[in-house]
């Protein structure tokens, strides 16, 4: 692995994220931990993604993510903005990922020599459930649930939320391509939110 | 809540919010649980849209970071970190600064060694080992370029002692050599 992976363009956040992202910042450095807590919201998946794909092993996936939000927490008074907020954490995790690996690696192993023939089998079967853990089945579901319900939303929301999530246009521009005002524009997205919200949110309670 | 603030919620999370709006909504959601739940939901729907398939945080997820940040003794390596201070820790750590302040004292203990008698000298070892130094009884004063070399020393070695070891140190030579006591006096003035 790279020691610094280039952040993929298709995920970086635009402009206006950004903007958005430095002043969240700027109020968890002065105490606000509110928005600290609205950047992990913000950030919680693109991270437990990448760190799932850095460390092959989804069952620690969480654990290093954890890790690198706390380790971007106690640091955050030594970001300046110099880059953006996410190109920051993303290299966090990537080094925490790294970290993990280390040390997994350097893990002794012989203990399963130690194990009895029930032991053995009782970890086996661990590390299968381990495998097909509930999350991955929730990650699943997720996902159908949201692209049915963007399949069943009227035309001009669905069009408004695929410009906004999927091309990464900001309000101005979809107003331009709608040609509509960019206040129906953010009432649009938002409606188009709640409908997906509606069907999403049963799941996760 | 209304549609209006949860509208507000969906703009902060475009980038879209203004920014005399932010202060307000960030302190109502640090309050209000539900608000921060349609955050988090809008901002899944998005990385679901953007990005099918893979791993998602559970849902739980943000709450766990949470609390590890509340925890006590939680501290973060700072080698993960891309941070500039990193490179000082070394200098800081205790165990190198009391190396660093053994070999001054060590180092003074040779210099002094060829103008000291014998006894002297043992009283000077001693002394280094157990960082109490004691004046140098029968000790020749030494030339004024040896001096400035001492002081030198001195200069080093204040940056990386204790004030205990750095002021027993100081004692010690400068009762050996008296031409070394406007240099301390300067280097004990500094900030």
């Amino acid at each position: 692995m790279k020691p610094h992976e280039p952040v993929d363009d298709e995920t970086r956040p635009s402009a206006g994220v950004e903007q958005s992202d430095l002043e969240l910042v700027k109020r968890a450095q002065r105490g606000e931990r509110g928005a600290f807590d609205l950047l992990v919201l913000r950030y919680q998946h693109k991270v437990v993604k990448l760190v799932a794909r850095l460390l092959r092993d989804p069952a620690e996936a969480e654990d290093v993510a954890q890790e690198a939000f706390v380790k971007a927490y106690r640091a955050l008074g030594s970001f300046r903005g110099d880059s953006a907020f996410y190109t920051w954490l993303y290299r966090i995790a990537v080094n925490t990922a790294r970290n993990s690996i280390a040390s997994r690696q350097r893990r002794p192993l012989d203990y399963e020599a130690d194990l009895s023939e029930n032991e053995q089998s009782a970890v086996e079967s661990r590390m299968r459930h381990t495998d097909t853990p509930e999350a991955n089945v929730l990650s699943e579901e997720i996902h159908r649930t949201v692209n049915r319900a963007v399949e069943e939303l009227p035309e001009d929301l669905r069009t408004a939320i695929i410009l906004r999530e999927v091309e990464g246009l900001s309000y101005e521009e979809i107003a331009q391509a709608m040609d509509c005002p960019v206040g129906t524009v953010r009432s649009r997205i938002f409606r188009a939110r709640e409908a997906i919200d509606r069907n999403l949110k049963p799941l996760l309670d | 809540m209304t549609d209006q603030i949860r509208e507000q919620v969906s703009a902060l999370l475009d980038g879209e919010l203004p920014r005399d709006e932010i202060g307000l909504l960030v302190r109502r959601m640090e309050r209000d649980p539900d608000l921060r739940g349609s955050f988090g939901r809008y901002s899944l729907i998005g990385e679901t849209l953007r990005a099918p398939g893979g791993r998602t945080a559970h849902p739980s997820f943000a709450a766990r970071v949470s609390a590890a940040i509340d925890a006590p003794g939680e501290a973060a390596a700072a080698q993960d970190v891309p941070a500039i201070a990193a490179s000082h820790a070394f200098w800081k750590r205790p165990a190198f600064a009391t190396a660093v302040a053994a070999s001054f004292a060590l180092l003074a203990v040779i210099l002094v060694r060829p103008f000291a008698s014998e006894d002297a000298a043992i009283v000077v070892a001693n002394t280094a080992a157990t960082l109490t130094v004691s004046p140098l009884a029968g000790a020749i004063s030494p030339t004024p370029a040896q001096s400035q070399r001492l002081a030198g020393y001195l200069v080093a070695h204040s940056q990386f002692s204790s004030p205990m070891a750095r002021r027993s140190v100081w004692s010690g030579l400068l009762a050996a050599d008296p031409g070394l006591q406007r240099a301390s006096y300067e280097i004990q003035e500094a900030p």
